[in-house]
């Protein structure tokens, strides 16, 4: 098993960062699947986390400017391991000025992802001046001479065997009821921070008129966010060999699930930057079912609905 | 004694004493011809910072004002939480505060810090002392075999690589380099920590001296003090930090020293030499 990859882009690097940013917020401990085009993290949905689950697809392509893999057979050429995305997270963070950020495999006192940068630091008679920094020393006689800071955080991680490989795989689509896009996620996770304080639950309704509506009921009060013309993704063929719920629903009829608020709040929190697009799939008082689309990755979370 | 202070000195005197306030509960408070030096140590007595304020940082600086007879150095000891909370809104100490003047009143054995503000507002805190001897960090740092000089930005930059809750750090220094790396004490799941490493070449600092090979471990929350009183005075001048290190049995002494304007700071961290 080996896996060596190695970034120079400081936007790729950028990037990549934030998306592992991202996924630390989501969940305390993930899957990380090497495939030879892709990355997937994922996380599956146990009881312990809630019944949650999630699936971030990145192309290798995209982030990576060397990316060189070995799976653990040739038929099963894929590298599974269990990691704490907050520990890469913060070795990620550190390097962003770097000239090149090499993650690879090694085996240190455990098995670990190894994060190795070089920051080239330009000296003048002893000084120093990083290349993006704000201010410059400047003495009587330079002496301009490039060196390099070595900076490596081990990250440990955990490898999973062939025979658990079955529990990290791609989610299919849910048979769906209603597909609508979300509203912009900021607004969404302050009205969702709002409700929190009220209420443990929350109910998703949406209908295929580009109707959604966000309700909390507890004894004393029930609020109800109301948003319109959000829009419905066109699923088309896809929905129709399902026995065409958009065909046969009435587009005013709306679906809903009710999950715990507490996970919608951590999706909405953990989102950085504004996705190409965004939108949830209900399957009635089953789950739901959310999918943002950037560029370079897509990030699929699924919330169980609860009675 | 009597001193008075004007603009961003105060601000500077201020940053000081926060600084000192993470390190100890006490402050000590001792006026000398050299210059007003505040001093603190932990209750380990793990850890020690002195900041002397040369003459030349004050408006004016009289040593000999209000004591009757000369019985010698003043020495006096604060509580912290008293001294703490007159300098803690430096914004605001920004805006209104024209000038600030401190003396010592040995007869009421209290220290009066006067601050002349805008508007004709002055106001005045008498802080008690208790007398004390003078504190005093006893390592001789010409006798070190190793010595780091640098600026105070690459002591932030080796830092920031760690994370706020790391508690200890090793510093290994030899010839061809210097490095920083984490350290994490032996426990059950030590197996699962990240482990952090970042090396620096000598050229990176100002003067650079490895005399022998070692390893020292300390408290970095420790060291991060420093750090952000120069953090926060980078604007204002230039500055030089000087770590140096010591041997002396099993133990060793990591200090920072540095010069900022006309203010010397000595910071001592105790650490532990490994094989």
């Amino acid at each position: 098993m080996k896996f060596r990859g190695k970034i120079i882009d400081i936007a790729c690097l950028n990037h990549f960062t934030r998306v592992v940013t991202t996924i630390s917020k989501l969940t305390k401990m993930c899957v990380l699947r090497l495939t030879p085009d892709n990355l997937f993290f994922v996380l599956s949905g146990k009881v312990a986390n809630g019944g949650v689950s999630m699936w971030c697809e990145l192309s290798q392509a995209n982030f990576f400017d060397e990316y060189q893999m070995e799976g653990v057979s040739s038929e099963d050429n894929e590298i599974c391991l269990e990691v704490t995305p907050e520990n890469l997270s913060r070795a990620l963070k550190t390097v962003q000025n770097a000239k090149a950020v090499k993650v690879k495999l090694t085996k240190k006192h455990c098995p670990c992802l190894t994060i190795a940068a070089e920051l080239e630091m330009r000296c003048v008679w002893g000084y120093i001046h990083l290349q993006s920094a704000l201010r410059t020393r400047i003495q009587p006689q330079p002496t301009l001479s490039s060196v390099s800071r070595v900076v490596t955080h081990d990250v440990p991680v955990d490898v999973i065997p062939r025979r658990l490989w079955h529990e990290f795989k791609e989610p299919s689509m849910p048979d769906f009821d209603v597909s609508i896009y979300l509203p912009p996620l900021k607004t969404m996770k302050n009205i969702v921070d709002r409700m929190k304080n009220l209420s443990n639950f929350l109910v998703i309704e949406a209908n295929l008129n580009g109707e959604m509506n966000l309700k909390i009921e507890t004894d004393l009060v029930s609020v109800t966010t109301h948003f319109r013309d959000l829009g419905n993704p066109p699923w088309g063929d896809d929905a129709s060999q399902d026995g065409g719920p958009s065909q046969s629903r009435d587009p005013e009829s709306m679906v809903e699930a009710r999950v715990d608020i507490r996970r919608l709040q951590q999706f909405l929190v953990g989102q950085q930057v504004n996705p190409s697009k965004a939108m949830c799939n209900i399957v009635h008082q089953s789950v739901l079912h959310l999918i943002l689309l950037h560029e370079d990755m897509s990030l699929q979370y699924f919330i169980p609905a609860v009675a | 004694m009597n001193c008075v202070l004007e603009g961003n000195s105060i601000k500077a005197f201020g940053k000081a004493i926060h600084a000192l306030s993470r390190v100890g509960d006490e402050l000590w408070f001792d006026p000398t011809v050299k210059g007003l030096a505040l001093r603190s140590v932990n209750s380990a007595h793990s850890a020690y910072a002195c900041f002397l304020f040369s003459p030349l940082f004050f408006q004016q600086y009289n040593l000999d004002s209000v004591r009757e007879q000369d019985s010698g150095p003043i020495k006096c000891k604060l509580v912290m939480k008293c001294v703490l909370p007159l300098f803690r809104c430096s914004t605001s100490i920004e805006h209104s505060v024209k000038r600030c003047q401190i003396s010592v009143s040995t007869g009421s054995d209290q220290v009066i810090v006067q601050f002349f503000c805008r508007h004709g507002i002055t106001k005045t805190y008498n802080v008690r002392f208790l007398e004390s001897e003078a504190l005093q960090a006893v390592f001789a740092s010409h006798l070190c075999p190793n010595v780091l000089k640098s600026p105070a930005r690459l002591l932030g930059d080796m830092v920031m690589h760690f994370h706020a809750s790391q508690e200890e750090v090793t510093l290994s220094m030899s010839a061809p380099k210097v490095s920083l790396r984490n350290y994490n004490e032996g426990r059950n799941d030590h197996m699962k920590m990240m482990h952090t490493e970042m090396s620096l070449h000598p050229d990176e600092f100002d003067y650079f001296q490895a005399g022998m090979d070692s390893d020292i471990t300390f408290c970095l929350k420790e060291l991060r003090v420093t750090g952000l009183f120069l953090e926060a005075s980078l604007l204002l001048s230039h500055e030089n930090i000087m770590c140096a290190e010591s041997e002396s049995d099993t133990s060793s002494h990591v200090g920072n020293s540095c010069l900022r304007g006309h203010i010397a700071v000595l910071y001592s961290v105790l650490g532990i030499i490994s094989m």
